[in-house]
């Protein structure tokens, strides 16, 4: 299907036609952090911004979930199941590094034989309508990891910013079918398509960040137990700002909550994440990672070992977030050079 | 399972004190609703998730054994919020079931095999379905020669003492009961659960050997297999993790990158080797 | 005119020169510090053993992380076998000092095993405003002059005067240097600076307090809506030390976990209270916060009561112990009175 051009000063009318159907999410600027929120007017959109703080995961995995309500009656108890949510959602401006974590996201949700319907329903009913990203940040290293910033793969609709006008290309059926909809968009020129491959090489280069990254990292005991994991978590406080603000994090918490004055309740699923102490702690007192060592060595592997082990994908995008939001600037990227260290030093051993 | 994460509501049936001390209770659930008991199809060393709604959810082993039929059973020791809830439950209640999860026993694979069962206290819970299991008319040809060995702090912890009677007048099961330490009345073994598995001395040939325990009984017990010459595959092991979804979605019960309650709570030795030691 | 550079430059060099004395002379086995970050405006925690990696120690007015922190747990390694208590050398800004002193009042740390490396502090940047004022911008790289913070980035370039744009605590911080006493002469080394009171004039909470109590209530809700829960506050936090926070308690669960606005009022209000009387305005809570929500605000209204009844200013002596951990009979006590 051929590509589109929106003028920035034709998305009030795109906006408008898109909210009949769909709940709009667009970048806001709330306080001065970049969100994405629901958007009614087209004027509460930001569309200047490198990207969000808190990534989109929010809008199919919620920081706070009903997993069912239920009601008293005497000693009797009726469970009530979450409704099935029906509304259809537009993600409006998503990065191809976020996009990409919704892949990552839903093959982890729907992986096995139990599915995770909370989520997957969600996921299903969610379109991607993403923006290239211009200007790369340096704590950006989508490129390392497969990904790059004009990636349109795992979206529905994607879009390149040429200052004034959007340059739309449908990608999916879902997306092709949008597009259709919207039939008083014209097409886009020559120029402007060369123009979009300029700025994706423009934006490619920009990428300042490279690390090799191995397919999966795979330890004998004498790495896990490396004194370099010392080093790396020495200064990590265990709050959860990198898990929370991590687009592929999924770890979550389950909480009954209950009305006693009114004889009803609700269990609940709450963000939750491997640096609280209280994340693996048994009853009994006893605590597998008991320490910030075993914590943030459990977080890094869980991205780079295990998770491309069961499913054949790397568990990190290369948005960066955690770099720039770590109070004490532990930074990814030389964790993952400290990593290749240890893994060279098991090939010098083999070798030798 | 129909809904990932809604119970399915029964009432409790029976209470039934195991200890002398009186904080381990075995619970017997039936299901409201008849369908649920149909699918609940389960293997001896599942577990299931319980709830006392509004207090919350914990994970335990299933007591009962799938050839008890129209209840199930668990034993729940007192420790933290839920199972204080479930210690001060009358019978009649509401309980809800997530289940059954993990893996459960080989009890296919084990078919043909000599089977020596090791538990030591509270952890017996899974062993005794197993065991139930083993011994139903059903099945006790398909095994070979079926020994237990069952260890406790003293004769007032030990638990299921009506089927331990049962299962000492059967002559197709071995059953060797120790306690720590002497104690007046006590005239079967006195020991710690390692140093009698020496004495017992089972045969490793085709057999699987079943391990469960505290951390140290496991430690000593599998120490003592290794020289028997069990090899790392013929010895299994039931994990314990903080658990919260019991389906392998909230991520915090990873060794590695298996989960036990997906990829366990069963694990053989040569599996554990091979996962980091974070457990 | 202030030379920001200037001064920065002559504490980095004072600060290294007492640290690498220190190890020198075998007098701690560990220094805690701060290193260059790998982000514009922002530092990171070090810690350093060894007097040739001495140099990795920078001052620049981006450390915001209340060092204190690091003392609990204790810092213990295992040496041949045994388990020993380290001791440990300090870089301290007055208002990490002043946390040490009344974690020793508190009795978690050793007088012992501490040294504070005073250091004159000039000023944290508020590091998150600086961002939310820059917008779709990335800095690339900083550079002070005179007394302006200068930030640079792919084709733009802004100036922000220091003094403006320090975080609102450091703008009416009185104690710059660790406050010196007779009964700490021994574990302080480097800048030092005598206090014998202090005068607060709270000028910062002025418009907070003249808004009526809804209008307080509806402030606060909105400067607290964002909050994730993810605790990074509690954990910068030195005096926020137990080992099961209220929080995480669940026999009997007190307060909801969710990011409700309810549980999020009560979480922060509660751990208010808590550090009523014992908060030392450093600032890390709202520093390190990743929604950049202004936390100081709580603590500085329950500092200005405790001041008014008690007349008592956290961390500056270790004889005075806090209000919260004693009494006396003529405290103000009219919430137990009837109401005639």
């Amino acid at each position: 299907m051929q590509e589109k051009i929106i003028f920035k000063k034709e998305i009030p009318k795109l906006v408008k036609e898109l909210t009949k159907e769909y709940v709009f999410y667009a970048p806001k600027n709330v306080k001065g952090n970049i969100e994405y929120k629901r958007v009614n007017n087209s004027k509460d959109i930001e569309l200047e911004f490198l990207n969000s703080k808190v990534p989109p995961k929010e809008i199919v995995f919620p920081r706070m979930e009903t997993m069912f309500t239920y009601t008293r009656n005497g000693k009797n108890i009726e469970i009530q199941k979450p409704k099935k949510v029906e509304d259809k959602n537009i993600i409006f401006g998503i990065r191809p590094c976020d996009a990409h974590s919704f892949v990552l996201l839903e093959h982890f949700f729907n992986f096995g034989e139990f599915k995770d319907d909370l989520f997957l329903n969600k996921r299903k009913n969610t379109i991607l309508m993403g923006i290239g990203c211009n200007t790369p940040r340096n704590t950006c290293f989508c490129t390392s990891l497969e990904g790059h910033p004009f990636k349109k793969d795992d979206m529905d609709i994607f879009m390149v910013d040429l200052d004034d006008r959007y340059v739309v290309s449908p990608i999916s059926d879902t997306g092709k079918e949008i597009i259709e909809g919207l039939s008083w968009l014209v097409d886009a020129k020559e120029e402007d398509l060369e123009k979009a491959i300029e700025l994706s090489k423009k934006a490619e280069s920009m990428i300042s960040t490279t690390l090799e990254i191995q397919d999966s990292y795979d330890f004998l005991d004498s790495q896990f137990s490396d004194p370099i994991w010392k080093e790396i978590s020495e200064t990590c406080m265990g709050c959860g700002s990198c898990s929370f603000l991590c687009p592929t994090c999924t770890c979550f918490d389950v909480i009954d909550e209950e009305d006693q004055y009114n004889n009803r309740g609700r269990r609940m699923r709450i963000w939750d994440t491997c640096q609280f102490c209280l994340y693996s702690l048994h009853t009994s007192g006893h605590n597998p990672r008991d320490s910030s060592i075993e914590r943030c060595r459990n977080r890094i592997l869980h991205k780079f070992s295990y998770y491309p082990t069961n499913y054949n994908l790397i568990g990190c995008v290369g948005c960066g977030r955690c770099i720039q939001l770590c109070p004490v600037n532990n930074d990814l990227r030389v964790i993952l050079k400290k990593l290749n260290e240890i893994q060279k030093k098991e090939e010098k051993t083999i070798v030798a | 399972m129909l809904d990932l994460y809604i119970p399915m509501l029964t009432n409790i049936k029976s209470i039934t004190s195991e200890n002398k001390v009186n904080d381990i209770k075995t619970f017997e659930f039936v299901f409201q609703n008849d369908d649920d008991l149909k699918n609940f199809n389960y293997v001896p060393g599942q577990f299931a998730e319980l709830s006392i709604i509004g207090k919350g959810e914990c994970p335990i082993g299933i007591a009962s054994s799938p050839t008890e039929e129209g209840s199930v059973k668990f034993t729940i020791k007192k420790m933290g919020t839920v199972t204080s809830q479930f210690h001060k439950s009358e019978v009649g209640d509401v309980v809800g079931i997530r289940g059954p999860l993990g893996n459960g026993w080989p009890v296919e694979d084990m078919k043909g095999k000599d089977i020596v069962v090791i538990g030591g206290g509270f952890a017996f819970s899974t062993l005794r379905s197993l065991t139930e299991y083993i011994l139903h008319k059903d099945n006790r040809d398909k095994y070979g020669k079926l020994t237990v060995i069952y260890g406790n702090r003293d004769s007032g912890e030990t638990l299921y003492k009506f089927d331990l009677e049962k299962w000492e007048k059967r002559d197709d099961i071995e059953l060797v009961l120790t306690i720590d330490r002497e104690e007046e009345g006590w005239t079967k073994k006195v020991g710690f659960v390692a140093p009698v598995v020496k004495e017992v001395s089972p045969s490793s040939k085709n057999a699987i050997a079943v391990v469960c325990g505290p951390p140290i009984m496991i430690k000593t017990t599998i120490a003592v297999l290794e020289e028997l010459e069990f090899g790392d595959e013929q010895i299994l092991n039931s994990l314990e993790m903080r658990m919260k979804c019991g389906v392998g979605k909230c991520g915090r019960c990873n060794i590695g990158n298996k989960y036990v309650c997906l990829d366990g709570p069963v694990f053989s030795l040569a599996e554990l080797k091979k996962l980091p030691n974070e457990y | 005119m202030v030379d920001i550079k200037n001064e920065n430059q002559k504490i980095e060099e004072k600060m290294r020169n007492v640290a690498r004395d220190l190890l020198k002379e075998k007098k701690v086995d560990l220094i805690i510090g701060y290193s260059e970050g790998t982000l514009p405006l922002a530092s990171a925690p070090v810690f350093i053993r060894d007097e040739q990696e001495v140099n990795k120690l920078v001052w620049n007015n981006s450390c915001y992380v209340n060092l204190a922190k690091y003392l609990i747990p204790n810092i213990r390694e295992n040496i041949n076998g045994e388990f020993v208590d380290l001791k440990v050398g300090i870089i301290s800004k007055g208002c990490v000092a002043r946390s040490i002193i009344h974690l020793l009042v508190e009795h978690q740390i050793n007088k012992e095993n501490i040294i504070i490396i005073g250091i004159n502090c000039n000023g944290i940047l508020d590091r998150r405003r600086i961002e939310k004022d820059i917008g779709a911008h990335e800095i690339t790289e900083t550079e002070v002059s005179g007394d302006y913070l200068i930030v640079k980035g792919n084709k733009f370039e802004k100036k922000f005067k220091f003094e403006d744009y320090m975080n609102e605590l450091c703008k009416h911080c009185k104690i710059r240097a660790p406050p010196i006493s007779d009964s700490l002469k021994d574990n302080i080394v480097g800048e030092c600076q005598e206090v014998d009171s202090l005068e607060d004039p709270f000028e910062d909470i002025i418009d907070f307090e003249k808004k009526s109590a809804d209008e307080k209530w509806a402030f606060m809700n909105e400067v607290l809506k964002d909050c994730t829960r993810c605790y990074a506050c509690r954990e910068a936090c030195p005096l926020c030390y137990c080992n099961l926070c209220f929080v995480d308690q669940n026999l009997p669960t007190w307060f909801g976990k969710t990011s409700e606005i309810s549980d999020i009022l009560i979480f922060h209000m509660v751990r208010g209270l808590h550090l009523a009387g014992r908060c030392v305005e450093c600032g890390a809570c709202s520093s390190v916060c990743p929604m950049g929500i202004d936390l100081s605000l709580i603590n500085r209204k329950i500092n200005q009561i405790v001041k008014d009844r008690f007349d008592f200013v956290s961390g500056l002596s270790l004889e005075k112990l806090s209000p919260m951990m004693t009494y006396k009979m003529n405290d103000k006590q009219e919430f137990m009175l009837e109401e005639n």
